[in-house]
């Protein structure tokens, strides 16, 4: 192996303005020709140090060296003059113009006098040394995700990039894709290119990589040569050890099933499957903790029981009704309740709490003759207000003006206040400081004595150990593991997230 | 209390929000007049109190330019640009005049005007809805088929054998008074605060145009809003037209002239309006009486009928401004989500 070092990056800090300290003294240095995996799980910092290293955000605190040189980038642009290619996870690619036409606008900004036909020829070659083939002519939005990026991996080297990073490049691709990707890539790296891997997936970091770099919460934990690490290093590296945490409040008697799910299939838009042939059973008194990494079919499915993206495949059942086509509506009002991953999509900022409650609830105050009886409503709201102490100056207070924990108990007391009997909740603590984080998860120990059953989507590993009686983990659409928190280690469940099985 | 505030600070900035935006508005076509050679305060003094100096014409002006505030404003609060009020106005009319001159009754020509309206804006939802064709560019394109299907039907079937530059003519005990059309302009107002505020529709509407994302969480379509929204809009301006042929002008010349302009108008009633139904009311007798105050300026000073047009437009875009501006850019940011 080479040992000039394409990139170095030494003592990297970033503070948010919001004093979210995302790196703290990060080392990382990859060495010119190989191709680097930089692992870690969700917010572990691993996308802010590239865009650090991108120039598309400034670190607080330490030095970069591109080639051995010392450089602090001011923009992207930058970036690129110094041979630094990104490929992102969501592509930087005009929809509406054809291939060839965002090729072109991007070679314009190394050779801003350069006409199509030199933009093109030089795309064509790289396509004929790399194998990356995609049509020319088509209109970007019309072609499958997977030529998407390859467009957007030729468009990086055409701008004579010998760094390319690459954001979670297979999380968008199927299987098929991914061994074409790798291919391409082991052509890059013969070709003298630098590559950055970022990923949060085992297997591929050990398929493809020479040597691996983890982070953990904005940490580096260390650097390893593929050919020494093994999933269980590397997931031992990944989610770090913990205790067990308490046993408190495991009382709860689980009793009939209330939720059936039965051989599901999610697609989305792209006709990519999110969920895949998934079946679980879910009981009264229990919690099911769904453990991944984010972006591995937990908000598919969660939207598929719920109702709001149509299955292509298998049964919804509730309470032994089939609600498989019965819209969110109907779910909500025969006894579903659900709080979404984001009080962007739960609330609407502008309106007050009484409207905001009555959201899902719309079916308990219309009247006959379909009109809202706001007094109905605000009386469910205040009740609400006082079963979880929101603090709020009024029921009429606009939300976007109360803290998040405090939107945090309205969106998962509306589910509640109906009664209802299973509750899907989805990252019910992100961005909740301790005393509400604290609070939330109370309230769903409290539900789940009263009988309800509780499917908790989680990607915070320690709120799925503290709350759940079984751990489901889901990786690329499917439970990989299932078994109770004494059964799945921190160890297992860390390579079970890494899609490592067995 | 901490709402209590917000609502008390909001109150205060929008009222120096508005005095500032007058002032702004005041003092630029004042330059403008003098530039010209017009002695401004005087020119201002006309164009306000000419409006109020009869107060039932001023109301009867005004009623149309509800009904077209409204049919900008409702599909707003859905996240919807209806630029179409012109021709679902058009639409209205037609069908007001039809309804009521073939039928002798003016509850017949209302409905018709409102139905007509109504299929006018749900049509280009549609067009929105099932084949995403932006409805800006709809509205635009359609505004003129109205026109023209308008003025074809006069002269082929509606010709008025006296004058041959006017469609048939309303006889007067078909038609209502001008504060007539001023009360039922209001009714509508009120009704479609009532529908916005207090029933399930109103309800849905405005939760998919703050947030369609979370209108599809909560259940609602948000296209049903939005084809919802524009056939509401669209059946207030074709009321609206319908109130203008009944209550003022009787008939529909072959040049339009009693019915273009007051759907764009409605464009500028709305956002000054703030989007609200009763502010629509009060906002669209404001326009009423610049435009008849305009028209005083032209009979006592003898400008040309554009200086009153400059310095309404120019009062109008300094008022609405900070509103649109705001209102565009939640909108913009919508759809980029």
């Amino acid at each position: 192996m080479p040992h000039t070092s394409a990139v170095e990056m030494r003592g990297i800090e970033k503070v948010y303005p919001d004093g979210v300290k995302a790196l703290d003294n990060v080392e990382f240095e990859v060495c010119e020709g190989e191709i680097h995996g930089l692992l870690g799980e969700n917010g572990a910092g691993k996308t802010t140090l590239m865009r650090i290293l991108y120039g598309e955000i400034k670190p607080t605190r330490g030095e970069v060296r591109v080639f051995g040189e010392k450089v602090s980038f001011h923009g992207p642009w930058e970036a690129i003059r110094k041979d630094i290619g990104m490929v992102y996870q969501h592509f930087a690619l005009v929809p509406t113009f054809t291939v060839a036409e965002n090729l072109f606008l991007s070679y314009l900004s190394i050779k801003p006098k350069a006409n199509i036909m030199e933009a093109l020829d030089k795309a064509r070659q790289i396509m004929d040394e790399t194998g990356l083939k995609f049509p020319l002519n088509t209109i970007v939005e019309n072609l499958p995700v997977g030529l998407q990026q390859r467009v957007e991996i030729v468009k990086a080297l055409s701008r004579d990039a010998r760094i390319l990073i690459l954001d979670e490049p297979t999380s968008v691709l199927t299987p098929v894709e991914v061994e074409e990707l790798f291919t391409a890539l082991k052509k890059l790296k013969d070709n003298g290119i630098t590559i950055i891997f970022i990923t949060h997936k085992l297997r591929e970091v050990l398929e493809l990589a020479d040597r691996i770099t983890v982070l953990r919460k904005g940490k580096r934990i260390g650097t390893i040569d593929a050919g020494k690490a093994t999933p269980k290093i590397l997931a031992e590296m990944m989610i770090g050890k913990s205790l067990r945490p308490t046993e408190a409040g495991r009382e709860g008697v689980v009793g009939e099933t209330l939720l059936k799910v039965e051989n599901l299939v999610v697609l989305d838009g792209q006709g990519v499957t999110r969920v895949d042939n998934l079946s679980f059973e879910l009981k009264s008194g229990e919690i099911l903790g769904v453990a991944g990494v984010q972006g591995n079919g937990q908000s598919e499915l969660a939207e598929s029981i719920a109702g709001i993206l149509k299955p292509v495949n298998g049964s919804i059942i509730l309470k032994s009704e089939d609600v498989t086509d019965l819209c969110p509506s109907d779910r909500y009002r025969l006894g579903l309740g659900y709080v979404p991953e984001s009080r962007k999509k739960g609330l609407v900022s502008e309106m007050s709490v009484t409207e905001n409650v009555v959201l899902t609830n719309l079916h308990l105050v219309l009247s006959k003759g379909r009109m809202i009886q706001w007094s109905k409503a605000r009386s469910i709201s205040g009740k609400i207000v006082r079963y979880l102490d929101v603090k709020t100056p009024s029921l009429d207070a606009i939300v976007k003006y109360l803290s998040g924990g405090n939107q945090q108990k309205i969106m998962v007391g509306r589910e509640v206040v109906r009664e209802s009997d299973v509750i899907v909740v989805a990252e019910p603590t992100q961005g909740l400081d301790i005393s509400a984080t604290r609070f939330i998860r109370n309230t769903l120990l409290k539900l789940r004595g009263e009988g309800k059953a509780i499917l908790l989507i989680s990607s915070d590993l320690d709120e799925i150990y503290e709350l759940s009686d079984r751990i489901a983990v889901i990786y690329e659409g499917r439970f990989i593991g299932i078994g109770t928190p004494d059964e799945l280690t921190r160890d297992r469940i860390g390579m079970l997230m890494g899609g490592v099985e067995g | 209390m901490e709402s209590l505030r917000a609502k008390k600070t909001e109150y205060i900035t929008g009222t120096i929000e508005v005095s500032l935006s007058a002032l702004t508005g005041f003092l630029i076509a004042g330059v403008i007049l003098e530039l010209m050679g017009y002695n401004a305060l005087n020119i201002f003094n006309i164009m306000i109190t000419g409006g109020v100096s009869d107060l039932s014409h001023l109301a009867g002006k005004s009623a149309p330019l509800v009904m077209t505030g409204l049919a900008f404003s409702i599909p707003l609060m859905a996240g919807v640009f209806n630029i179409g009020g012109e021709s679902q106005l058009y639409m209205g009319a037609l069908a007001g005049l039809v309804g009521t001159f073939f039928t002798g009754s003016i509850p017949i020509g209302l409905t018709l005007g409102f139905i007509a309206g109504a299929f006018w804006g749900w049509l280009m939802a549609a067009l929105r809805v099932y084949r995403g064709i932006n409805e800006v560019i709809t509205a635009i394109m359609l505004n003129w088929t109205a026109y023209y299907f308008i003025i074809y039907v006069i002269i082929k079937y509606l010709p008025n054998p006296e004058k041959p530059y006017m469609s048939v003519q309303l006889s007067p005990h078909e038609m209502f008074s001008m504060t007539t059309a001023f009360w039922l302009s209001v009714l509508g107002a009120l009704v479609a605060y009532y529908i916005l505020y207090y029933t399930d529709l109103g309800y849905k509407m405005r939760v998919s145009g703050y947030n369609p994302k979370t209108a599809l969480y909560s259940g609602y379509n948000p296209d049903k809003s939005i084809l919802f929204s524009m056939a509401l809009g669209g059946g207030l301006a074709g009321f609206g037209g319908a109130l203008l042929v009944i209550g003022e002008s009787s008939a529909i010349d072959t040049t339009m002239s009693s019915l273009y302009g007051l759907g764009f108008t409605g464009i500028g009633v709305g956002l000054l309006g703030r989007n609200n139904p009763i502010g629509i009311i009060f906002s669209a007798l404001f326009f009423a009486d610049l435009i008849i105050g305009g028209q005083w300026v032209e009979l006592e000073t003898g400008a040309p009928p554009y200086v009153s047009d400059t310095i309404t437009g120019i009062i109008i875009i300094a008022l609405s401004a900070p509103y649109a501006y705001r209102k565009l850019v939640q909108l913009y940011r919508l759809r980029r989500r």
